[in-house]
């Protein structure tokens, strides 16, 4: 006789879990304990998919990678203390950088709460500063309301992360319906007023020596066509942020790539002598400006935000466009339709000459170059590949050579510099794009932060392929330590790194070995030709430097394309 | 300066003195009450006038995060 089941009684994780399927949720990345496992008892069984990361970190990471890649709300979850603490970085990444992520996290009872009891940590407190809002739900019936109303808020205006902090009981209660609807949303965006599209439009007119940026606010799709299609209309040269990236129409030959510390020559003295400066969606970062006072200082500067602390933060606004970026650029176009509609390709052929060709490395000295590496990656990726990036000297050569077709195709931490971030990002983007070629650049310093989620690609097969460029040096600080600190190679050295390839064999994880510039054809190939996972370790010599380089707080006079 | 907060959750006012803290300015007086539903608080702050120019935007920056809700 079969024994009769008790059906499980309903609780308030399964409220959370009706609030995410609401949401669209299909993947949350994430890691149990004690506090969340009535949360997980309720996806028990249950169809949507959690993806059980190694570290709490490999979780938020992986919830940002998929957001990034996909303009989706990315889902994290941990348990109380250690877990959600362990949140934190890849939530202040996802703010820096705008991206939408709600993260779930338990906490202790609530009789419990600031008691210093076990695995007790104020995550609320720790996260208020740096995301849009943390959110701790103490009452059962509030539960699926307040989830819903955190992606509201995580999608609106400049997007951005929330923590959803709940008490143990609370989610261990028994399950209340829908109490109230969420709040309804007025995010109605901010439109630049037709005033200052006018002022932007004439300011284009009179100009001799425009330049356009795009940066991480022309991010979405719509952002894109527009942005594409002013520089088209007006053969405008062009240059983007990091995280703009992919906006720029790869066949537009007036792209000038990316722009600031590292970015081209010819973009960089572009902005320098432009006489107006375009600014899209874009923050004036320092690795931007460089120094503010001395950037593209004879420019009109007509910035455009969604985001009204923005204007005049860094760098004073001429014609401020409060807006979406694709309504501003498009209420731009129309404007400068009304009129004359002035051309400027004789200026972008002069803007893109003020450059060449990327700097090569002249100290091989027959060892791998980790950026003759890179072109042949670049130049062999299936089309539509998706990149995410770790940080650090191969970020840089990465997003010196990697074209996206659209900036959600490269996926880097920008803002915050997140190392660790980019292995469980590109998780988070395999999760996002199903059948399309991910690929995971990182160096060995980063690659070790969150190595451990190669246990997450073995265990859910995800088709990645890891590419680890191995110096064995943390190589950016390493680079600082040459040029300003007199060689003083301060704990930046890992030459006893571990054998890499064994690693992922350990994981069953294929691993394939380029040792030195003549294995290099054939491995990619076959590496590139392998189905599923793999891992490639590319051992380079430790002295290529990233040029070009403006030095922090330097301006574009101070710029070097070698040592000497 | 000052800054007049009308908001719902009272941790806002934590958060608005940190962050002049952040801005390298000072909260000199912080008036504050709060019932179930609404907090308000007067703010005076001492600094840089940039800088408070900057703690301004960056206070109705997240003021603005709850503004996006109908109730």
């Amino acid at each position: 006789m079969i024994p009769a089941v008790t059906p499980r009684p309903r609780t308030g994780g399964d409220a959370v879990l009706e609030a995410l399927e609401r949401e669209g949720v299909d993947v949350i990345f994430g890691y149990p304990g004690g506090t969340i496992m009535p949360f997980y008892d309720a996806l028990y069984g249950h169809p949507m998919r959690h993806i059980l990361v190694r570290h709490e970190a490999g979780a938020a990471f992986a919830a940002g990678g998929y957001a990034r890649t996909s303009g989706r709300v990315g889902v994290c979850c941990a348990t109380s203390g250690p877990g959600a603490t362990n949140l934190v970085t890849g939530l202040v990444d996802a703010m820096m950088d705008s991206i939408p992520v709600v993260a779930i996290t338990a906490n202790v009872r609530m009789a419990l709460m600031g008691t210093d009891g076990f695995q007790e940590a104020d995550v609320c407190a720790i996260t208020q500063c740096t995301t849009k809002a943390s959110i701790l739900i103490t009452d059962p019936g509030q539960l699926y309301t307040k989830v819903r109303e955190a992606f509201a808020l995580a999608r609106s205006g400049r997007p951005g992360p929330v923590l959803v902090d709940i008490p143990t009981d609370v989610l261990k209660a028994p399950y209340v319906p829908e109490q109230h609807p969420p709040r309804k949303v007025n995010d109605v965006k901010p439109v630049a007023t037709q005033e200052s599209i006018k002022a932007a439009a004439d300011a284009i007119r009179n100009s001799h020596r425009p330049v356009a940026i795009a940066g991480g606010g022309a991010r979405e799709p719509r952002a894109v066509k527009a942005f594409r299609e002013l520089c088209a209309l007006l053969g405008l040269p062009h240059t983007t942020t990091i995280c703009g990236l992919g906006a720029s129409d790869p066949n537009d030959v007036h792209g000038l790539g990316m722009l600031g510390m590292h970015g081209t020559k010819a973009s960089n003295l572009t902005v320098h002598t432009a006489d107006v400066v375009l600014a899209f969606g874009m923050r004036f970062d320092d690795r931007v400006t460089g120094r503010p006072d001395r950037f593209a200082k004879g420019a009109t500067i007509v910035h455009n935000d969604i985001d009204l602390s923005e204007f005049n933060k860094i760098i004073p606004t001429d014609i401020m466009l409060h807006g979406d970026s694709a309504d501003t650029i498009k209420a731009l176009i129309a404007e400068l339709k009304t009129g004359h509609i002035p051309r400027f390709d004789d200026w972008a052929v002069q803007a893109k000459a003020l450059g060449g060709p990327l700097p090569s490395d002249e100290s091989k000295d027959g060892h791998l170059s980790a950026t003759d590496f890179l072109d042949q990656l670049v130049a062999s990726m299936p089309s539509k590949s998706i990149v995410s990036t770790d940080v650090g000297q191969h970020q840089m050569w990465t997003a010196q050579r990697f074209k996206p077709n659209t900036p959600r195709d490269f996926c880097t931490s920008a803002g915050l510099g997140s190392m660790g971030f980019g292995f469980p990002a590109a998780i988070g983007a395999c999760f996002a794009n199903p059948g399309r070629p991910v690929f995971a650049i990182c160096g060995d310093g980063g690659f070790q932060m969150t190595m451990p989620e190669l246990a997450t690609v073995k265990r859910y097969q995800v088709p990645v392929k890891i590419v680890l460029i191995d110096n064995r040096n943390l190589g950016m600080v390493r680079q600082w330590q040459e040029l300003f600190y007199d060689e003083r190679y301060s704990a930046t050295n890992l030459s006893d790194n571990p054998d890499f390839g064994t690693i992922a064999s350990a994981y069953d994880i294929e691993a394939f070995r380029i040792s030195g510039p003549e294995d290099a054809p054939s491995v990619l190939a076959a590496f590139l030709a392998y189905s599923g996972p793999a891992l490639l370790h590319v051992s380079c010599y430790p002295d290529e430097l990233v040029w070009p380089m403006i030095p922090a707080g330097g301006v574009v006079e101070d710029l070097m394309e070698s040592r000497t | 300066m000052t800054y007049d907060l009308v908001v719902g959750d009272p941790r806002t006012v934590a958060r608005v003195i940190n962050m002049a803290h952040r801005f390298q300015c000072r909260a000199s007086r912080v008036d504050s009450t709060s019932s179930d539903t609404v907090t308000t608080a007067h703010f005076e702050f001492a600094g840089d006038a940039k800088q408070l120019d900057r703690l301004r935007a960056q206070i109705d920056r997240i003021v603005q995060f709850e503004k996006i809700f109908v109730s």
